[in-house]
Parts: C-alpha cells; sequence; structure tokens
C-alpha cells in the first residue's frame, strides 16, 4: 500500500513539474480553420519571434467556437485574447480597451473604418479592435458573360438589371443558371438585401418586428428571389449536405454569386476569369451589404493582461495586416499603402463598406438569436417558394413579439 | 486454561472479522472505478440537472431561482416545444414499427441455413458499426437531389425521385430510411431468439400439417415475444434521442421539418445558453420515454409469452 503510494506521489510530483514552463503562455481563441487558422499560428510564430519571453498558444474552436467559449468564461478558464463578433453577448466578459487604446501608440481608432468600429462598441465602450473584415458583393464569371454576350455589371447596377442578365445567362437543358442563390441563408446575411429596399428586420428601436419584416419592401425581396427561381433564371444552392454555390461557380454552372470575399482567392485557383460588382440596389435605394468584421478582444479574467494587450497591438500592425490574406485589412493607411483603391477585385468590397450604415438586428434586440430560431425556416420557405411570402413573415412576427419583449 | 482458550477464540474471532470485512470490501474496490465513475459522472449530473431545471441559469453570469416558470414557458408559451415534440413523435411512430419489422424480417431470412448467410449477417449488422457521423455522411451522398445515387436508380426506373433532404415532406422519411439502415443489432438478437426456438416445436407442427404462416404466427412470434419487446423499448428510447443524424443530415431543416425533441434541448443548452429551460426539455423527455416505456411493459402480460411461466402454469394445472 506504502508503495502504491509512493508510486503515485511521484507521479503527481512529475506532472506537475511537467506544466512548469519557463516565460509566459497567452491563449488565443479563434474560429479559423484550415488555410485562415494558418495565417493565426503564421502571426502567432511572428510575434514569438519579437517576444521571446511570451508564448502564444493558438487555440482552435472552429464552428463549435460559440460553445467552448461560453464554456470557459463559465468555468472561468477562458483564452486571454480571442476572436470576436457578437459583442452584446459577451461584453460583461470582455475588458474595455478603451484606456489601452487611448495609451497606445501602435492602435489610434482614427485610422479605422468608422463603419467597423460601430459593431465593436457596447454603451459607448470598446471592447474589441477590428481586425478584418469583409462586405458582400456579386462575383460574376466573366467568361459566362462574354459567352452569352451579356454586357458586364454597370457601376450602379439594379436589381431589374441583374434579374434581365440572370435571364439571359441561363440554360436550364445544360443546368447552367443565372445565378446561385442561398436556399437557406444565413439570417444576418440576408438582412442586407432587406436594407438594400430601404427595411429591416426589426424597428430600429429594436422593439418590434411588425411593418418591418412583414413590411410590403421585405416581402417584395423575398417574391423578387423567388422569381429568379420560377423563371428558371437562378438556382437555390447550398445547405447541408448539398453542393456549395462556390463550388458550383467554380464548375461555371452559375455565372453569378453573391458572396463575401472568402472564396475569391479559391475561384482564381480554379481558373475562373472572376469580376467583383457591388450588390445591386432595389427601387433606387442604395445597396446596403451586410459586414463580417473580426475583432480581436482581451478576456477580462485574463491574467496577462499587459502581454495580451502587446499581443493585440501586434496583430493590428502592418507586418500581421499583411499575413492576414483570408479577409480585408480595416486600416485605412494600409488600404492606401497595400494599393488596395486601385484593384478593380477589392475596390467594390470598401465601396459597400462605405456605403453600410445600417445595424444588425443582433445589435438591437439582446434576445435577437432566439428570434432568429423562427426566423430561419421561414426564410428557408420563402426561398422554397411553399406558401406566399407574406404569410410566412406574417406569422414569424406574431409567433416572435413575445421573445422581443423579454 | 480457560483464560488462554478465550484469548484465543477472540484472536481467532478478530481475525475471521477483519477478514469478512476484507472479503467484502476487496469485490466492491474491484467495481469502484465504474461505481464513481457512475456517481460523479452520470448519478450527480442527472439530479443536478434536475436542480437546474427550476433556476434560470445562463453560463455567462448567476443562476436566479424560478420554481417552475421553464415548465411554464415550456407548455404554454413556446410553440417550437409542442412543434418539435410532434416531429419526435412523428419518426418515432413510423422508425420503431419499421425498423423491428425490417430487423425481424433479415433474422428469419438469416435463420434458414443456406450457404452464404454469414456473409449477408456481416453486411446487414456492418451499418451498425460505422459512426453516426460517418452515417450521416453516407446518407448525405445517396440523397443529394442532383448527383445522389437514389435518385439515380429511381431515375433508371424512370421516377423522378423528390429533393430528399431538401423537401420537407420527404426529409423526416429519408431520416426514418438512413436510420432504418442501423438495425443490425437488433436483428442479431431476433437471430438469437429464433435460434433459441426449440426445434421440437416446429417438427411437431410439420406433423400436425401446420403451413409456413400459422408456424409463424402460432410458434415463431410467441416464442420470440420477449425478444421483441425489448426490442421495442429499446426501439422507442433510440427514436426520442435521435439527434446526431438530424444535426448532421439536414441540421433541424428543411424549413425546421427534421427539427428533433433532441436537437431543440442542444440547440437550447448549447445554442442560446438557457441551461434550466432546457434542463427542464430533457427531464420531460426523460418522463414521456419513462411513460412510454412503463406503458409497453404493462401491456406486455397482454401478448409477451414467457416459456417458464408457461411451465408453471401446466405444472399448477
Amino acid at each position: 500500500m506504502k508503495k502504491i503510494i509512493f508510486v503515485l506521489v511521484a507521479c503527481l510530483a512529475l506532472i506537475s513539474c511537467g506544466q512548469k514552463e519557463q516565460g509566459i503562455t497567452l491563449r488565443f481563441a479563434t474560429w479559423d480553420s484550415g488555410d485562415a487558422l494558418k495565417i493565426q499560428q503564421d502571426i502567432a510564430e511572428e510575434f514569438m519571434k519579437e517576444n521571446p519571453s511570451i508564448k502564444i498558444q493558438v487555440e482552435a474552436y472552429g464552428s463549435g467556437f460559440d460553445q467552448k467559449l461560453v464554456a470557459s468564461f463559465g468555468a472561468k478558464n477562458a483564452p486571454d485574447v480571442m476572436y470576436m463578433w457578437d459583442f452584446p453577448t459577451y461584453s460583461s466578459q470582455l475588458e474595455n480597451l478603451d484606456s489601452y487604446i487611448k495609451e497606445s501608440t501602435e492602435v489610434d481608432l482614427n485610422d479605422y473604418y468608422g463603419g467597423l468600429l460601430n459593431y465593436v462598441k457596447v454603451d459607448n465602450n470598446t471592447y474589441g479592435v477590428p481586425s478584418g473584415f469583409t462586405t458582400h458583393v456579386v462575383f460574376y464569371n466573366k467568361d459566362m458573360f462574354d459567352a452569352a454576350g451579356v454586357k458586364y455589371p454597370s457601376k450602379n447596377w439594379t436589381w431589374d438589371e441583374l434579374t434581365e442578365k440572370a435571364a439571359k445567362l441561363s440554360n436550364p437543358n445544360d443546368r447552367v443558371y443565372g445565378i446561385g442563390l442561398l436556399g437557406k441563408p444565413d439570417p444576418y446575411d440576408f438582412e442586407q438585401f432587406l436594407w438594400s429596399n430601404a427595411t429591416s428586420y426589426i424597428s430600429p428601436d429594436g422593439k418590434t418586428l411588425k411593418g418591418y419584416l412583414n413590411s410590403n419592401e421585405s416581402v417584395e425581396v423575398f417574391r423578387e428571389m423567388r422569381k429568379l427561381v420560377d423563371n428558371k433564371s437562378g438556382i437555390l444552392v447550398g445547405g447541408k449536405q448539398q453542393q456549395s454555390g462556390s463550388d458550383i461557380f467554380k464548375a461555371s454552372k452559375i455565372a453569378m454569386y453573391e458572396n463575401g470575399i472568402w472564396p475569391l482567392n479559391g475561384y482564381k485557383k480554379a481558373g475562373i476569369n472572376v469580376g467583383v460588382a457591388i450588390l445591386p440596389s432595389f427601387n433606387g435605394n442604395s445597396p446596403k451589404s451586410v459586414m463580417s468584421v473580426s475583432a480581436i478582444s482581451m478576456w477580462k479574467g485574463s491574467e496577462n493582461k499587459e502581454e495580451a494587450w502587446k499581443f493585440i497591438e501586434f496583430y493590428n500592425s502592418e507586418k500581421a495586416a499583411k499575413l492576414r490574406v483570408a479577409d480585408l485589412p480595416v486600416r485605412k493607411s494600409l488600404v492606401k499603402s497595400f494599393g488596395i483603391e486601385e484593384n478593380v477585385e477589392l475596390k467594390p468590397f470598401y465601396e459597400m463598406l462605405s456605403l453600410a450604415d445600417s445595424t444588425p438586428s443582433f445589435l438591437l434586440n439582446s434576445n435577437w438569436k432566439e428570434v432568429q430560431r423562427n426566423l430561419s425556416p421561414a426564410i428557408e420557405e420563402a426561398m422554397l417558394g411553399l406558401r406566399d411570402p407574406q404569410i410566412i413573415m406574417d406569422e414569424v412576427v406574431e409567433k416572435s413579439e413575445r421573445l422581443l419583449k423579454e | 486454561m480457560d483464560i488462554s482458550l478465550d484469548i484465543k477464540k477472540r484472536k481467532r474471532k478478530k481475525i475471521s472479522i477483519f477478514k469478512i470485512k476484507r472479503d467484502t470490501l476487496v469485490p466492491y474496490l474491484f467495481i469502484m472505478p465504474w461505481i464513481l465513475g457512475f456517481f460523479f459522472f452520470t448519478l450527480g449530473p442527472l439530479l443536478f440537472s434536475l436542480v437546474i431545471s427550476f433556476f434560470d441559469w445562463p453560463i455567462i453570469g448567476n443562476p436566479t431561482f424560478i420554481g417552475l416558470a421553464n415548465y411554464k414557458e415550456m407548455f404554454f408559451e413556446d410553440p417550437q416545444f409542442w412543434k418539435s415534440l410532434g416531429i419526435t413523435a412523428k419518426f418515432a411512430g413510423i422508425f420503431v414499427p419499421l425498423n423491428i419489422s425490417v430487423a425481424l424480417i433479415l433474422a428469419l431470412l438469416l435463420n434458414n441455413n443456406v450457404k452464404g448467410s454469414g456473409i449477408f449477417k456481416t453486411l446487414f449488422y456492418m451499418p451498425s458499426v460505422i459512426s453516426g457521423v460517418a452515417l450521416a455522411m453516407i446518407w448525405g451522398w445517396v440523397y443529394s437531389d442532383e448527383y445522389g445515387i437514389l435518385n439515380y436508380f429511381l431515375s433508371t426506373i424512370g421516377i423522378q425521385g423528390p429533393n430528399w433532404l431538401g423537401d420537407p415532406n420527404w426529409a423526416t422519411f429519408a431520416m426514418v430510411f438512413a436510420s432504418v439502415w442501423g438495425q443490425g443489432t437488433m436483428m442479431l438478437i431476433f437471430l438469437a431468439g429464433l435460434k433459441n426456438i426449440p426445434k421440437e416445436l416446429y417438427e411437431a407442427a410439420d406433423i400436425d400439417g401446420a403451413n409456413v404462416v400459422s408456424k409463424f404466427m402460432y410458434i415463431t412470434l410467441p416464442m420470440l415475444s420477449p425478444t421483441i419487446l425489448f426490442n421495442v423499448i429499446t426501439s422507442i428510447i433510440g427514436a426520442f434521442q435521435q439527434l446526431s443524424l438530424a444535426l448532421l443530415l439536414t441540421g433541424g431543416g428543411p424549413v425546421g421539418s427534421t427539427y428533433f425533441y433532441a436537437m431543440y434541448v442542444y440547440d437550447n443548452a448549447f445554442k442560446y445558453f438557457k441551461m434550466g429551460y432546457s434542463a427542464a426539455n430533457a427531464w420531460f423527455m426523460f418522463l414521456i420515454i419513462l411513460s412510454l416505456t412503463l406503458l409497453v411493459f404493462k401491456s406486455s402480460s397482454m401478448w409477451v409469452f414467457y416459456e417458464s411461466e408457461a411451465t408453471i402454469k401446466k405444472k399448477k394445472g
């Protein structure tokens, strides 16, 4: 018995010795995977070269990011630095960065696009520094346009123009379609089309859906989308276990596809002669795009805040921004020095950014996620054309009012 | 002398007490890893979840006691609760009978001692070895609208197959078929039950001139009824807890048509982080399964035949 105890004690001693390491280890959590994750690791590598006493441990949470993050907050064992997007939900766990930014010589918020800063603020406190973003654009296959003798999208094109082009480009017998539309779009992304028709899901004060989600303007958007599919100038793509729109675009089976910047490099690699256009406008309203902002934040409970801030500063430096090729730089000075303003492929993303002034619903009502549980299948139903969008959206409004009041 | 004897006796007694203690203790020590695991990782969390269900319990922030409010919300305010319950009941209603019939038919076929039945036994069982994730991926390909093998086969006989996973009217059936595919374990249990039926019964029936149908109805089914009871119960439990396939194959879609109860509970907990509410959901599911199981057990006296009981009755008679 004594021997066993001795062995156990020895084992424990060894284990605890093994955990002792020299210097400080910062935990950095990201939702990236694959190539984009490699970028995060490269940035961390670069930082460690400059700061040998700090070790960065990159933790890839992938698609389970929110679950893991919430669990780690709950267990009071969260990563020191993390990617962040949903500030209203997590701000209570994040360090207020205002004082850090004030003293910093590296981070100057005036150098950041104003539209992006709205996303990282809660009650006028800054809880994160934007480090990358994308707006949505329409990718089009130039070769398919040429072959069909259709003009490329004009600078200020309209939804009618898109409909017309899509009809000319499609050839249902060969399973070629003018445009690919998501059959089950993420409600967060889809709201941009409502904005582009001068409406939104929810009232600006975040209190009601009535007269917004079920307004004539909203219903018109759903009808227009469905019309494309009914006319066979468009096809529904994506969804679980279905081929993604990007893959079909790469196979030259759809001529236009709306998305963020993510697949652009893949299209080029696949040899597609790809063009980039801004989103079309509805009824003369200015087109609006949703924004996907990746910001970087610090955990309130971190024991190494000084080092964590050092990493955040580095993360927003020119050096790191150069490595971040999966999305777009957020600092005006870098956009200039990287020559992005002259880049015809990237310029439309910034045009959409300059037009963006809408506030997404999740920032307007703290219970939005639950409303989305009703909304998501409803949008899908409208896209599938199972019932009239007016009836579907009226139903969602009625079902969801209870959730908005809580 | 008397005294010394007494002492000896006492000593012996002491030793024996110690020995008894040790003898009884050792087996407990052997099962201790399991017992501890059960207490700490099964029973403990199970009871704790009941406590949680009376709280508003977000992961971030502090839990507050709200009594029966979670249950009230579930029954009277949340339409999704009833919808998901209905979807799951529909799934179970189709899945349980189908699963049992398919497993039973395959077992009956395998019970014939023909050449190659071993190979088929392996083939039929193989899907049960595959993990739920792989199963979902395989069926994702099979059901694919444009490129799926199922619709290809249907097209060769001139049928335009539906969009299995994209059409709300078909998705539940698609899930049932994919689930039934993994029936192998049930088939093996049936097969074992079939092998246990004494041959004499069939021989006697043959002499009496019984045909295949009546042999099945009057010998096989009654003799197999305890096995059927077991399979019905495990099948019901499995159907109500179906999560992985919904999560991976359809994600609850299309249009929420496969948003099973288990997925609803999962989302409440890990997507909306309402631990208390989701614990209440889970306990209600537990009560449903418990009462269904009890119902099946109660009814079993009417249709389950136990050989041992029969012989006792005979002796008494």
